[in-house]
């Protein structure tokens, strides 16, 4: 191969993989690039050295590497495909309904369970829980009438079991609720 | 033992990643210069022998940065050549570079020079 032929070879690579830059970008990089090569050659010609297009070549490396010198600034920071923002925004919504729900649900029932628990020790003839239908179903009762033929369960150790319930269950909700949180903010 | 000169090409190529845009900037404080010119320039100085593949990017995303401009100029009969010449903000961005380096070269040079004379501060910075 010629050296004009091998210098329109790595320009027409080159210009293959510019791509990516505007037409009138690519063409003044390709004719910035020329326009040395051709200068390089005739330096060596007048200072009486053997022309080697292919040495010159070989200091711009692979026309696919260099090429990605120039276009890498369009690759780094690029923003998101469209729509990105807004699967975004509905997945931080949807995380946000769950921080709340979690928030009513656990600290709701870690509420009624520590009220029991310490309710026990001030109506310990009204709260409490109790076996009726000979055991086929349990009954967790704030009240005076007494579901008939029930008998009670647990008695005063109704009151810790169920302090130390809601405190678990408070502190468990409180937990998970920090992870969400850092990913609505 | 590596060569003395495989030490020696290993540290140039080290030196220049942090360096090389001082380099350039420096090499078109008075002067404006087209790549090949620059180049030439560059290679006439021993730890700065880069390659076309190196200089061209470099120039590339200098003018990017608004650190030089370039401008197409054709003398005589010659083929039209890209000349590049440092922009305003190209020249704060020199001074702010040399007075780095030359606070680096002398941090460098009193450590050499004078390597048990720092007292060294428990807390963690040494004392100079």
């Amino acid at each position: 191969m010629s050296d004009r032929e091998l210098i329109h070879q790595y320009l027409k690579n080159l210009s293959k993989y510019l791509s990516r830059l505007s037409k009138s970008e690519s063409e003044e990089v390709i004719r910035e690039i020329e326009s040395h090569i051709f200068d390089a050659i005739e330096l060596q010609e007048n200072s009486g050295q053997r022309t080697d297009a292919q040495e010159i070549l070989d200091g711009f490396g692979q026309p696919r590497t260099l090429a990605n010198q120039y276009v890498e600034h369009l690759l780094q920071g690029t923003p998101p495909p469209t729509g990105f923002k807004a699967i975004q925004s509905v997945k931080k919504g949807a995380t946000k309904t769950l921080y709340y729900s979690m928030a009513a649900l656990g600290l709701g029932v870690a509420f009624i369970l520590i009220t029991i628990g310490l309710g026990k020790l001030f109506f310990p003839n009204e709260i409490g829980v109790w076996s009726a239908s000979q055991g086929n179903s349990v009954i967790i009762s704030f009240s005076e009438n007494m579901y008939p033929k029930s008998t009670e369960l647990l008695g005063y150790w109704l009151s810790p079991i169920a302090v130390a319930l809601g405190a678990g269950l408070a502190y468990f909700t409180k937990s998970v609720l920090r992870v969400l949180k850092q990913s609505i903010q | 033992m590596p060569k003395q000169e495989s030490i020696n090409e290993k540290w140039d190529v080290q030196l220049r990643k942090g360096t090389l845009e001082l380099v350039i900037l420096a090499a078109l404080k008075t002067r404006t210069l087209y790549g090949l010119e620059l180049l030439k320039l560059l290679h006439s100085f021993e730890t700065m022998k880069i390659t076309e593949g190196t200089l061209y990017p470099l120039l590339d995303r200098l003018k990017r940065d608004g650190m030089v401009k370039a401008f197409w100029r054709q003398e005589g009969d010659a083929r039209p050549r890209k000349y590049y010449q440092l922009t305003e903000q190209g020249k704060a961005k020199l001074v702010a570079l040399t007075n780095r380096w030359r606070q680096s070269v002398a941090d460098i040079e009193n450590l050499i020079q004078t390597p048990n004379q720092h007292t060294i501060n428990p807390e963690g910075a040494s004392d100079v």
